[in-house]
């Protein structure tokens, strides 16, 4: 028995050491929690590893009112910017069991694709948006509501917001 | 509809990762390759978007840092993602090092994924330069090439080149025809105010693949014809399929010219039903 637990702490001690060594997280696009960030009352229901990606229920996107409705809160209140920027800007969040979104992480790209920081102006309202968005889904898995990754691109042409995807 | 698609998807990702064949670069003689692709095999079983998988891939791409293949699979878990960034870099690479084998994923993806129209056009027209053979289908099978081709040339506002490209590769005798490709080639009539050619063109996606898009694209061109009659019937069969789910669906992103059911009401209302 002894043994047995010797065995088994010197394995978990080096996975613990791989995972630590690797510069992958669990999977490709997880964020970590950073609490100079991340609002104090977003809580995850299961664990971190059991976080799932949208696209896991095989259902596309799910938001009360369909794309349509999604549209149109950013269509509602994003005012376009007077800038050259044009390109594509990612938010990606996590939304818990509860249909509550949280963990908010952005990305953004020219039109070639190359890492571009926005003008604050456009950022600061996508992101404002974003977290005001109050109709997704509780998506379930064997009958189990589940914490689960969402993205959101915005393509930006001149500092208008020209389309959403997914 | 959504069965199969989701069925197809499984079956597209499980021989994403048992495809390749190393025994071909054995025989031709290219050892790193093979062993590269033999490292590749290490991802067996792992989820795409997992360490695993990644830290299998950079192993064969340290084994052989030209083997577009490897790119090409690392990348899709950021393009699932929507990490356009790294994505395209990845891929970049695999198009440097096999652009006849790798441009068809490049441009579908751009298409599909990010709704880079000229990026895909570009893509499209750079692979058909390369190859003298069929240029083939998006990495979904939705879609050949040349209609992904024409979509974008609508994208970006060149609705008489998409219309060439479309009448080209829908006559074209090889041509098999796609899930929604009469639906989009009806949408681009109705844009341009083609009413009976759309009519005509999405009676045939009827006859393809009856969903409620070309119930509702129907349902438009006949108001625009004036035909009452056809118009009530075709906008409420497009409810009727709407709500049973028999409908376009892609289960990452929204479709070009897919339609939801507010889009449907809304018409119903115009109408006092």
């Amino acid at each position: 028995m002894k043994r047995i637990a010797i065995i088994a702490i010197v394995l978990l001690a080096g996975c613990t050491r791989n995972d630590q060594d690797s510069k992958y997280l669990r999977w490709v696009g997880d964020a970590e929690p950073d609490p100079e960030i991340d609002a104090s009352d977003f809580q995850l229901c299961g664990s971190e590893k059991m976080v799932q990606q949208y696209l896991h229920f095989g259902q596309g996107l799910q938001y009360g009112g369909e794309k349509t409705a999604l549209r149109k809160r950013f269509e509602e209140a994003y005012r376009p910017v007077e800038t050259a920027q044009s390109g594509w800007i990612r938010i990606r969040f996590i939304v818990n069991c509860q249909g509550q979104a949280g963990r908010f992480r952005m990305i953004g790209s020219d039109l070639d694709y190359g890492e571009q920081i926005f003008d604050e102006r456009i950022t600061d309202q996508l992101l404002k948006i974003a977290q005001s968005l109050d109709g997704w889904a509780v998506l379930s898995k064997g009958g189990n509501p589940r914490d689960y990754y969402q993205y959101l691109i915005f393509k930006i042409n001149n500092g208008d917001l020209t389309d959403i995807l997914p | 509809m959504r069965i199969l698609l989701i069925f197809v998807l499984v079956v597209v990702s499980a021989s994403l990762v048992g495809q390749p064949n190393c025994n071909a670069y054995k025989y031709s003689g290219d050892k790193l390759k093979y062993k590269a692709c033999k490292a590749v095999v290490k991802v067996k079983g792992h989820y795409q978007f997992s360490r695993a998988f990644q830290e299998a891939l950079d192993e064969a791409l340290a084994i052989d840092s030209t083997f577009a293949y490897a790119y090409r699979i690392k990348s899709t878990a950021y393009l699932k993602s929507g990490d356009f960034i790294t994505w395209k870099k990845l891929m970049d690479k695999a198009v440097k090092y096999d652009p006849e084998g790798e441009l068809f994923y490049r441009a579908s993806c751009r298409y599909q994924f990010f709704r880079d129209y000229a990026g895909a056009i570009e893509d499209i027209e750079l692979l058909d330069s390369l190859i003298d053979y069929n240029i083939g289908y998006s990495q979904n099978g939705d879609y050949h090439l040349n209609i992904i081709k024409a979509l974008s040339y609508k994208a970006i506002g060149k609705p008489d080149e998409s219309l060439q490209i479309f009448e080209r590769q829908l006559s074209d005798s090889t041509h098999s025809v796609g899930i929604y490709d009469y639906l989009h080639l009806g949408v681009l009539y109705l844009e341009m105010e083609k009413f009976s050619l759309a009519l005509r063109a999405l009676k045939q996606q009827a006859l393809e693949n009856d969903i409620a898009e070309n119930r509702y694209y129907m349902a438009m061109a006949c108001k625009a014809l004036g035909d009452k009659k056809d118009y009530l019937e075709n906008i409420k069969l497009a409810k009727e399929k709407y709500e049973n789910g028999v409908k376009m669906f892609d289960p990452y992103v929204e479709k070009m010219d897919q339609i939801f059911l507010a889009d449907i009401m809304d018409a119903m209302k115009i109408e006092g039903f």
